[in-house]
């Protein structure tokens, strides 16, 4: 019988932790660090020096800062060195990054997606990305792995796609096929592209240092990363978090999953695109040109703005009385309809919520803006290094 | 996030004359928060502000700055405490560059020149901390810049002095769909590296998208000071335009004014 966890155990665990809080926090003196993380000087300094030993830290002496005494040793992560790939997989366009460890995206690529590209057809392209990035690459980089994020429903096991209703792919292997077109060594490791840009908001964006948080990222349809207690919520197979199927008219519109009136079909692309009498457009653009159009007085386009701002808050209200969060944040093309229709939002989210779940509740727009997927793609590629630091090279 | 209001005031009169524009009123700002000043025209949003940053004089009433009583007589006492107002004009000088506007009239030294390094790093620093992407170069003329943009200098200038308090007459008026929706990220986050912010507007989208709480003024009296997740879209524009809404605003004749309204955080407690 175990008694405690070996000494071994307890050193990858520090390893990762110190790791850890300079991938999030950036450069950070050994001093800091020691308040930080609880632990004693000497052991700090034997585990940066482990880190640094694997090529994933640097010590260096700090700027000058005024005051008495020996400054403490700064502890930088090897930002430049060490990256890993990230992917975003988009309704409308694919795009390729480098990220490095602490969270700086240093060279990235987009391409055009056309509506319809199967994995297969996707990888290949992606590749050709990496295969620039590479040429540009400093020679002694590290590779630590690659983080995808898709628009569809991601099987947490082997990162099969297994439905993307508006990307129309149905068990896709998207991870394989990216592991053997790069020909590379490392893991590909799958997210949902509305859990992994909540992963990144609560990293290092809008969301740090909250624990319960609900990321509600729109393109064509929405979906929901859902944070609680600290930790990515992904169900039992990977599923969780598509709040956009949830039913909220019953016999409503025809939502793309094959049912009828899930809140998707309200508060997405189609929806205020058909109250705003333009069903024939498509995508963001048409979107941002209805928010446009209902802040110059276009009569349609303002009830249409205000019928979706009211339904976006009524999902949301139901999503605070289920799961209580500190933050909601409104990304992808919710960030527009949020910042078009507050006042209804606010107002429905008001009415419907449970007075003691709304008390603490903050509405935000993302910080990260749309590079949030790429880091968050990331963050899953990290995640395996940050474990167990001395493992992956 | 806090209990204790940075600024609150309490009782404020003002008359212009015969006219008397603020009765008794008592409002509060706290850290960490942005509270939404509404009301109609020639409610006294702008006279009321113009009392805080210490333009107008008032007629009766207390300042409590930080937890201390404080007079403003002038726009230097405000500035002072740490009371930065950005107008709808913006007050940018169209010739000059970022760098030179953000330090207008108390531009560092070093020796008898301008110290442009140090100047150039803390613009950088300052537009950095507020996550701004939308600025490419900062010896950029602000002639050259467009509204969205001239709104970031202009809050960037406010927030560059360790300001405490930032008041916003209007940000958004007259800004695109796309601006607006910068500016009021923008707004949110001073707030939420912890300054008081006090947005004026007129548009109710943008006072529910990122204000804590309402504060309305009816005819130059403060007729509630409420938590925004207390309240609906349809209340405040009650509030608005007839000084009450069910259980908030005026009760009773509106001529005896013995208290006015009390701030909404002594009565609700914590915030969100």
């Amino acid at each position: 019988m175990r008694v405690g966890p070996s000494q071994d155990e307890i050193r990858r665990q520090n390893l990762g932790a110190l790791l850890r809080y300079v991938h999030v926090h950036g450069a950070t003196t050994r001093a800091e660090l020691t308040t930080a993380l609880g632990l004693n000087r000497s052991t700090i300094g034997a585990l940066t020096a482990d880190l640094a030993a694997a090529g994933l830290v640097t010590e260096g002496a700090p700027k000058e800062t005024g005051r008495a005494g020996r400054p403490s040793l700064v502890v930088r992560p090897e930002s430049d060195r060490v990256f890993a790939y990230a992917y975003s997989i988009e309704v409308d366009r694919l795009r390729a990054a480098r990220v490095g460890l602490g969270g700086a995206v240093l060279d990235r690529r987009e391409l055009d997606r056309p509506r319809g590209l199967t994995a297969a057809e996707a990888a290949p392209l992606l590749a050709g990305a990496v295969k620039e990035m590479r040429q540009a690459m400093p020679e002694d980089a590290v590779c630590v792995g690659a983080g995808v994020a898709v628009c569809g429903m991601v099987r947490r096991d082997d990162g099969l796609v297994r439905l993307g209703p508006t990307t129309g792919w149905v068990d896709e292997p998207i991870g394989t096929a990216l592991g053997t077109e790069l020909g590379v060594d490392v893991p590909v490791t799958v997210g949902n592209v509305a859990d992994v840009a909540a992963f990144a908001e609560h990293a290092r964006g809008a969301a740090a240092g909250c624990d319960n948080v609900i990321y509600l990222y729109g393109d064509v349809g929405v979906g929901a990363g859902i944070i609680a207690a600290g930790r990515r919520l992904t169900g039992h197979g990977g599923y969780s978090g598509e709040v956009g199927h949830m039913v909220v008219v019953r016999d409503g519109a025809r939502c793309e999953c094959g049912n009828r009136g899930c809140w998707e079909t309200e508060i997405g692309e189609h929806g205020l695109l058909r109250a705003a009498g333009r069903s024939d457009a498509r995508g963001r653009e048409a979107m941002l040109a209805v928010f446009d159009a209902a802040d110059r007085g276009d009569a349609q386009a303002q009830i249409a703005v205000r019928q979706a701002g009211d339904w976006l808050g009524f999902g949301v209200a139901n999503l605070v009385n289920i799961f209580n969060p500190e933050m909601v944040i409104f990304g992808g093309t919710m960030r527009d309809l949020y910042l078009a229709a507050a006042a209804q939002v606010r107002s429905r989210l008001n009415s419907n919520g449970l007075p003691a779940c709304l008390e603490h509740v903050r509405l935000r727009t993302p910080k990260l803006g749309e590079d949030a997927p790429l880091v968050g793609a990331a963050e899953l590629a990290f995640d395996r290094l940050l474990a167990d630091p001395l493992d992956v090279n | 996030m806090s209990a204790t209001p940075l600024l609150e005031l309490r009782g404020i009169d003002k008359s212009f004359g015969p006219v008397q524009v603020l009765r008794d009123v008592a409002f509060a700002a706290y850290p960490g928060e942005v509270t939404a000043l509404v009301g109609d025209n020639g409610a006294g949003k702008s006279t009321l502000v113009k009392c805080i940053s210490g333009i107008y004089p008032t007629d009766a009433g207390q300042f409590v700055f930080d937890g201390r009583p404080v007079n403003i007589h002038s726009p230097r006492d405000a500035a002072a405490l740490g009371i930065e107002v950005v107008y709808q004009d913006l007050a940018l000088c169209d010739n000059l560059d970022i760098v030179q506007n953000m330090f207008l009239g108390r531009e560092k030294r070093s020796g008898i020149v301008l110290d442009e390094p140090t100047m150039e790093q803390m613009a950088a620093d300052t537009l950095a901390g507020l996550s701004v992407r939308t600025v490419k170069s900062l010896r950029q003329l602000v002639s050259s810049l467009s509204g969205g943009q001239r709104q970031t200098v202009a809050i960037a200038k406010a927030v560059l002095w360790n300001s405490k308090l930032v008041i916003l007459d209007e940000p958004t008026a007259a800004l695109g769909v796309a601006q607006t929706a910068q500016v009021l990220e923008l707004v949110r986050r001073l707030a939420d590296n912890g300054l008081a912010v006090v947005l004026i507007s007129h548009n109710m989208n943008d006072v529910f998208a990122v204000s804590d709480r309402i504060a309305a003024l009816y005819l130059g009296q403060m007729v509630a000071q409420v938590k925004t997740t207390d309240i609906t879209h349809a209340q405040v524009v009650e509030l608005i335009t007839a000084g009450r809404s069910g259980g908030l605003g005026l009760t009773g004749e509106p001529a005896t004014n013995g208290n006015g309204a009390a701030p909404a955080g002594s009565t609700t407690g914590g915030v969100s």
